[in-house]
């Protein structure tokens, strides 16, 4: 307490003895503590920011995270591979369809299990659309947060017909579980086929509509141009991955470096900044929306238009519903599957995939036996959160949100 | 840049030309049907493959398919089902689940109940408007299910056809079960 | 059965080598191949093979193939020979063993669903790991379950006749029970002669069922494997101490089950020296009292002549206040207290830690006191030592069994299996001495059947037997010349012809067993409660003493004197000192040291070095007024002694009666206070097998209602009278222990004891054997011709397991005197006829009925029933020594009513 006093003498002391000043207040320059979130609309969750303020220049910057955290790795542990699955829809809750192709593609890599054609074409289109999904909201929450409203409007409108899609496709709108270990729950239903291609047509003059309202908007381009810069060496150095990344110049994609799924079929460009700062995040996320139509164009025209979409693989996939019935072996092949899981031979791997906001990867030590003995994931949003105090210094406290929302955080992820 | 440029700029920036641009497709929406509804009074059709609330189903002859197996309980990632089974007094040697819940306060709708269910007693339906002001409620037991199962029998048989869990013609319905009292098909053949 | 060449301790193995996948492996000669891989790490699938029983070889999956041999081999039923090369994975191997589960597969009904095994089953596993997708022919046997067991359903539509079950009943239980019998065009396992399964149901076979073809009725259809929590825990019934886990769903018991399964099937034959890992019925079917409706669940006080329920607050400080007034009013030797053996060690040393210091008297007793202490104290007078002198292996490996007046099947069955196993593996040479025919005599190489009672006099006979046939062993008796002449001068007294009469054995008879018992290498004396819990048990046990000494089998290799107890803790009670004359460890209660010892730990002055009062002596004290207020804690006294010893109104003179127990018992109804206690299911602790192996129970379920843990009660009570025990967990408590008593959590290996008997017999041995051979007095009795025995059966244990359903539904009270057939007949009785049986104390009339193990002269009834109250027809005896109450056989006249 003493000292707290001594604090408040110093504050108080400008001259009492003088007549004309006693009974002024005080007038003082210090560095100001700011509280951001946890429960602030625009920290897009549960984020909470402690700001070192100097005027209104950020000098310091502590993240505090963990206000969503829900011991999903943990959770990993206590279940089966397959079990996992539905936990990861909570992940990024945006884009549960990222999260499940990237844990899926993790666990295949441990199993040692290749998807069948279509069901890989089926799996990249449909992460496409998931990409330009999560863009779009990030588009329309962007824009909200540095003040243009309309935009968020018509991003979101567009976002609702792909979500219906996915009621069609899979049953859940944002909480799909569709990918599976070793292909996908189930086919794409023929009526969405049709849709898709007429999305096809329908999406690319609506991505110059939301040009028109931002590339050229002074408002926007004050708050975006030269916000929050940071170098290509730097971000390498902070581990940042996906758009945030290639900002800075960085041509980094493992669409490309990893080529899995049925991308080294399809051709696209990687669109890469050269500033580093919001403006050119926010370009490279246009650019691939427009590479996401493409790619998913290509997997219509290339998809095999019959075939499995579940790899024949007896002690890691589930037996098709109808064999149950009727044949022991079947059933046998359900009951240890979904009672005990399928058994993972011991060792480790790590599997990243180029997720919409950057690299989600997923590490799993196996001891052998139905359940991980250790799951840890990269979430992208908890890496780029590293560098906030480095992107934000000096920048204004308006700028806050304008950072953390270039990296597209979603504090599902963040805080696993 | 030559000096043309530079004025066409400085005129699209003292007269707001982005603005108006951006003004422009804003009016042309005026004219669109509006794409929103009103809720209450309008719904959506909600797609076959909907994953909504869970009902328990019966055979065409009135007959509870749920054995009580538990395996659904196993399949569970949130591990909001609990089954109760034993023998059935009615029927010796007849496994029944004596009591069936789900908490559906835990309940992630992810079908994977469905999906392990070997006999095909469980499955979702459209069903979404379940929000209450009694969250005790919200444990659906036995009786519950089998009501949601019952009022929305043809949901529940489109949600399996839309999710491959049951072919929508007569051959599929032949289950070679036999525990020990015969199901499906052959139970139909032996009422009758 | 085939014995194992290499497992027999006297055999010298050969030593073969041969090749497994390009590895040189030795193994010893004669073995079965499969055994050889085994031990090198190598699972090879197999269905029917279980490391306890000779491979059988039905399966068809344990398939290798040996260099030279066109086709693949069985490995289970090859044997390993020398220069052998074994190849036992590859693609051709794993396409065969394929074949092997198709086949089993094929005929399997499709009914996962409502199976019992599933998730917990071999051909499952074998299916899933071969990755069997398609199967041609498959179809169904639809034969009909059979329900008539008792506890057991065979659904034989399952069966992969594997066999596991009929070998585990044929070569570990040796009862035999089950077989194949070729019934609507498939064989099928069927109880002997196709009728309703009639055996001990100890349920092994259920254990080793890798499928779901022999079920569980008493958990049928209610559960699946992966909805149950698995503890690990030791089983109360009796003193053996098995190791059991019991599963349960939330509060509910579902089932229990042994180590024994399918699951851990690889092992060395040798190794079940040690147990075999299964239960017997009591641990595997008595599981439904731990979560019973009749279990308290509330305080109960009495007020106004009727037990009211009470707040558990209210009732502690009821009992505190209350004690506390007493100990002021008439002393603190006017408190006795009273605890069963069921009790965890944690349990026992607080107690008597709470009546030693809390209380301040010596007034405690076990249920230890209906017999155990005999044994103890006579080992520990004679020898040193407070326990058996062997371990379970010792037993499997001895060449000659003495089983003294203990039907050891039916009281200890799990431990009856290791004296079997010695004499089918062994080939030991079993001598069984009872007044029934018992399960054991019937496999007995010398039966030895004596009149009820005469057990005692029986060992007198050998003790004199083998000094007269010169069967002593010198080098022993050498080190004390002194002893053995008084032993010599003692045993003068004793003629064989007498015994001969009075136990009708004769003499030739007797010279026989005792030279096979001196002459054996390894020999073993087991006493039970025909000799330990009957007149002179005491001196009884040191005659055996006397017997092993001479024979020089005290200190040998392999040999000692073993007993068996009915309690699961009863050793544990007397290690933790729960008897006026022991402190912990245990060490006499007069050892100054000692007691200072304990003094200074606890930090309260022991009571003065006066003895103390026993259980009999404590219920004398209730009766003449000296003792005001009894603690109870789960014993029964009121139920388990006879009606003539006055308990009733011993009790009814009590200013304060606390009974605290699971159940309402009888004692219980006229106490002034109940407190809810646990079962063994709810406690954390450890209890005390009879060899000493000190063994982990763990909590299964919460407490049910609002019923303590029995310690917790103990320290709350203490709080509440303003004393303070410091332990707010078992840990503190076995902390305690273990600083008091060290090396006694001995990670359950029994304790290395050495008997020594040079003290004893230095020292006042002269001066004592007369007085135990002398009195050699004339039995029988010819007004009442007919010995009446209270015996225990398999199906229970004391009275606890009478609130088990399954052990009721197994074995009912029949209220029925069981007698011999041939007796039956002679008093003209037909099924249902009822006679009226009259003993000094009374008489009563009941029902008859015929038991082939009932010898003539003698009629049984079980001791667990007290309906009709045969026990009150019984005399109690005390012993003068150990203050033992006799009264398990009683004279009698029967009539037909």
């Amino acid at each position: 307490m003493a000292h707290l006093e001594d604090q408040r003498e110093t504050i108080y002391k400008v001259d009492p003895e003088h007549p004309e000043t006693k009974d002024l207040p005080v007038l003082r320059s210090e560095e100001l503590l700011l509280n951001m979130g946890p429960q602030h609309p625009a920290t897009h969750g549960v984020l909470k920011v402690i700001l070192d303020l100097e005027g209104e220049r950020i000098t310091k910057s502590t993240v505090v995270m963990g206000f969503l955290h829900r011991g999903v790795e943990k959770l990993a542990e206590h279940g089966t591979y397959h079990q996992f699955i539905p936990h990861t829809d909570r992940l990024d809750y945006v884009c549960a369809m990222y999260n499940n192709f990237a844990y899926c593609r993790a666990v295949e890599k441990l199993m040692d299990i290749t998807v069948p054609d279509r069901a890989e074409y089926l799996r990249t289109m449909v992460a496409e659309i998931q990409r330009i999904i999560g863009h779009l909201f990030w588009l329309g929450t962007q824009a909200l947060d540095i003040g243009a409203m309309t935009v968020f409007f018509y991003t979101f409108r567009d976002r609702e017909i792909l979500l219906d899609w996915f009621d069609e496709l899979c049953g859940a709108r944002l909480t799909t579980s569709w990918y599976r270990i070793g292909g996908i729950e189930k086919d794409l239903p023929d009526s969405l086929l049709e849709k898709v291609r007429q999305f096809l047509d329908y999406f690319p003059p609506k991505i110059e509509e939301y040009v028109i309202f931002l590339e050229k908007n002074r408002i926007w381009l004050a708050r975006t141009v030269g916000v929050a810069v940071i170098t290509a060496e730097d971000a390498l150095s902070f581990g940042l991955s996906g758009p945030t990344l290639r900002g800075s110049g960085v041509d980094y994609d493992l669409r490309k470096y990893e080529s899995y799924g049925a991308y080294p079929k399809c051709e696209f460009s990687v669109p890469v900044g050269k500033n580093g700062d919001t403006y050119d995040r926010y370009w490279i996320r246009i650019e691939e929306m427009r590479e996401s139509i493409k790619i998913i164009k290509q997997c219509l025209e290339q998809m095999p238009k019959e075939g499995a979409v579940m790899a024949d693989v007896p002690s890691v996939t589930l037996p098709p519903k109808d064999r149950v019935f009727t044949n022991l072996e079947s059933m046998i092949q359900q009951f240890k599957l979904f009672s005990q899981g399928f058994d993972a031979p011991a060792g480790e791997i790590y599997c990243g995939t180029e997720a919409h906001k950057g690299e989600l990867g997923f590490y799993i030590v196996s001891t052998g036996g139905g359940n991980p003995y250790r799951l840890k994931i990269r979430s992208p949003s908890f890496i780029h959160m590293g560098a906030f105090d480095h992107m934000a210094k000096g920048y204004m406290i308006a700028d806050a949100v304008t950072i953390f929302g270039s990296y597209d955080i979603v504090m599902g992820e963040c805080d696993r | 840049m030559d000096s043309g440029n530079s004025r066409k700029k400085f005129f699209e920036a003292v007269l707001f030309k982005e603005i108006w641009m951006a003004m422009k497709v804003t009016f042309k929406h005026m004219f669109h049907r509006p794409i929103t509804f009103e809720y209450p009074r309008e719904k959506r059709t909600i797609p076959d493959a909907h994953r909504g609330a869970l009902g328990l189903l019966r055979y065409d002859n009135g007959v509870e398919r749920c054995v009580g197996c538990d395996l659904c309980e196993a399949a569970c990632p949130s591990r909001c089902i609990k089954v109760l089974s034993e023998q059935d007094t009615s029927m010796p040697l007849q496994r029944i689940a004596t009591e069936f819940y789900i908490d559906i306060t835990k309940c992630v709708f992810c079908g994977y109940c469905v999906e392990a269910c070997p006999v095909n007693a469980l499955a979702m339906t459209k069903v979404y408007e379940f929000s209450t002001h009694d969250k005790r409620t919200l444990m659906f037991d036995k009786k519950r299910l089998y009501e949601i199962g019952d009022i929305h029998n043809e949901d529940a048989k489109k949600y399996l056809y839309a999710h491959n869990q049951e072919k929508n013609d007569e051959e599929s319905r032949a289950y070679r079960y036999h525990f020990p009292q015969p199901v499906g098909k052959e139970a139909e053949a032996s009422d009758s | 059965m085939a014995m194992k060449p290499v497992t027999s301790p006297d055999a010298e193995a050969v030593k073969i080598e041969l090749s497994i996948d390009g590895e040189p492996v030795t193994a010893n000669e004669g073995v079965s191949l499969y055994d050889v891989i085994s031990s090198t790490g190598k699972i090879v699938p197999a269905m029917c093979y279980h490391y306890t029983f000779d491979p059988f070889g039905s399966c068809g999956m344990c398939l290798v193939i040996q260099e030279g041999k066109k086709s693949p081999v069985r490995s289970c039923t090859a044997k390993a020979a020398e220069g052998m090369v074994i190849r036992t994975e590859g693609e051709d191997l794993f396409a065969a063993r394929k074949k092997g589960v198709e086949k089993h597969l094929s005929v399997h009904p499709l009914d996962c669903p409502v199976c019992d095994a599933d998730g917990h089953c071999e051909l499952q596993d074998m299916a899933f790991q071969h990755q069997v997708t398609d199967l041609a022919n498959a179809k169904q046997k639809n034969i009909p379950e059979d329900t008539r067991s008792l506890v057991l359903d065979f659904n034989m539509n399952r069966c992969i006749a594997c066999g596991e079950c009929i070998n585990i009943c044929k070569d570990v239980q040796r009862i035999d029970a089950l077989q194949f019998m070729k019934k609507g065009g498939f064989t099928q396992v069927v109880a002997k002669g196709d009728q309703a399964l009639d055996c001990e149901f100890c349920g092994d076979c259920l254990a080793v069922c890798p499928v779901g073809a022999i079920t569980n009725k008493f958990s049928k259809y209610a559960y699946k494997p992966w909805q149950l929590k698995k503890t690990t825990t030791t089983c109360n019934y009796c003193g053996d101490g098995c190791q059991m886990y019991v599963e349960t769903k939330d509060t509910e018991v579902v089932r229990v089950t042994s180590p024994l399964s399918w699951k851990n099937k690889w092992g060395d034959r040798t190794d079940t020296v040690n147990g075999h890992n299964g239960l017997c019925v009591r641990g595997r079917f008595g599981f439904q009292y731990i979560d019973s409706k009749e279990r308290l669940k509330q305080p109960w006080i009495r007020k106004d002549n009727a037990l009211v329920e009470a707040p558990w607050i209210e009732a502690l400080d009821t009992a505190a206040e209350r004690l506390k007034g007493i100990k002021e009013q008439y002393g603190a030797d006017a408190i006795a207290g009273l605890i069963t053996a069921r009790c965890t060690n944690e349990e026992l040393y607080v107690f008597q830690r709470f009546m030693r210091t809390v209380i301040g008297t010596n007034n405690l007793d076990s249920s230890a006191r209906y017999g155990h202490v005999n044994f103890v104290r006579a080992m520990h007078h004679a020898l040193g030592i407070h326990r058996t002198m062997n371990t379970s292996a010792d037993i499997s490996k001895a060449k000659a069994i003495l089983v003294v007046g203990s039907n050891i099947t039916e009281t200890n069955p799990v431990a009856s299996l290791r004296i079997k196993a010695a004499m089918g593996t062994f080939k030991a040479s079993l001598i069984v001495v009872d007044s029934m025919q018992t399960n054991l005599a019937k496999l007995a190489s010398h039966p030895t059947m004596v009149k009820p009672g005469t057990e005692g006099l029986l060992v007198k006979g050998l003790v004199k037997s083998v000094l007269d046939q010169d069967l002593v062993d010198s080098d022993v008796t050498g080190q004390a010349p002194q002893a053995f002449d008084a032993l010599k001068q003692a045993a003068n007294a004793v003629s064989l012809d007498d015994v001969a009469t009075q136990t009708g054995v004769s003499v030739e008879h007797i010279n026989e067993i005792a030279k096979i018992f001196a002459e054996s290498p390894r020999s073993i004396i087991l006493c039970g409660e025909g000799i330990v819990r009957q007149s002179d048990g005491y001196h009884n046990v040191l005659n055996l003493v006397d017997l092993a000494w001479v024979t020089g089998k005290l200190n040998a290799e392999g040999s000692g004197i073993n007993t068996v107890v009915e309690e699961g803790n009863e050793q544990g009670a007397m290690d933790m000192g729960v008897a006026p004359e022991f402190l912990p460890g245990p060490v006499p209660f007069d050892d100054a040291t000692a007691k200072e010892k304990f003094a200074q730990a606890w930090g309260h002055a022991l009571p003065v070095a006066h003895d103390g009062s026993t259980l009999m002596d404590i219920l004398q004290g209730c009766r003449d007024g000296k003792i005001k207020a009894l603690y109870v804690v789960g014993e029964n006294p009121l139920a388990t002694l006879p009606k003539s010893y006055g308990v009733d109104e011993a009790l009814g003179k009590l200013e304060l009666l606390i009974c605290q127990d699971p159940f309402l018992t009888e004692t219980g109804q006229q106490a002034h206070m109940v407190f809810p206690a646990c079962t063994f299911a709810e406690k954390d602790g450890t209890f005390t097998s009879q060899e000493g192996k000190v063994q982990f129970v763990r909590p299964a379920i919460e407490p049910l209602g609002e019923s303590v843990l029995d310690w917790h009660i103990f320290v709350g009570i203490a709080d509440s009278m303003g004393h303070t025990l410091p332990y707010e967990s078992t840990q503190d408590i076995q902390d305690d222990i273990r600083k008091l008593l060290p090396g006694y959590y001995n990670l359950g290996q029994p304790k290395n004891i050495k008997a020594d008997p040079a003290a004893y017999l230095s020292n006042g041995y002269a001066r004592e054997t007369p007085g135990r051979y002398a009195n050699a007095g004339t039995l029988g009795n010819k007004v009442r011709p007919v010995g009446l025995k209270l015996i225990q059966l398999i199906y229970h244990s004391g009275k606890l397991s009478t609130k088990a359903s399954g052990l009721m539904d197994i074995s009912p009270n029949t209220k029925c005197l069981r007698m011999a057939p041939e007796e039956v007949e002679q008093l003209g009785l037909t099924e249902g006829g009822r006679v009226r049986v009259t003993s000094d104390h009374g008489q009563l009339e009941l029902g008859v009925e015929a038991d082939l193990a009932v010898l003539p002269g003698t009629c049984v009834f079980p001791e667990h029933f007290t309906d009709p109250p045969v026990k009150d027809l019984v005399s109690v005896e005390l012993d003068p020594v150990t203050r033992v109450p006799y009264f398990k056989l009683v004279q009698v006249s029967i009539d037909k009513v």
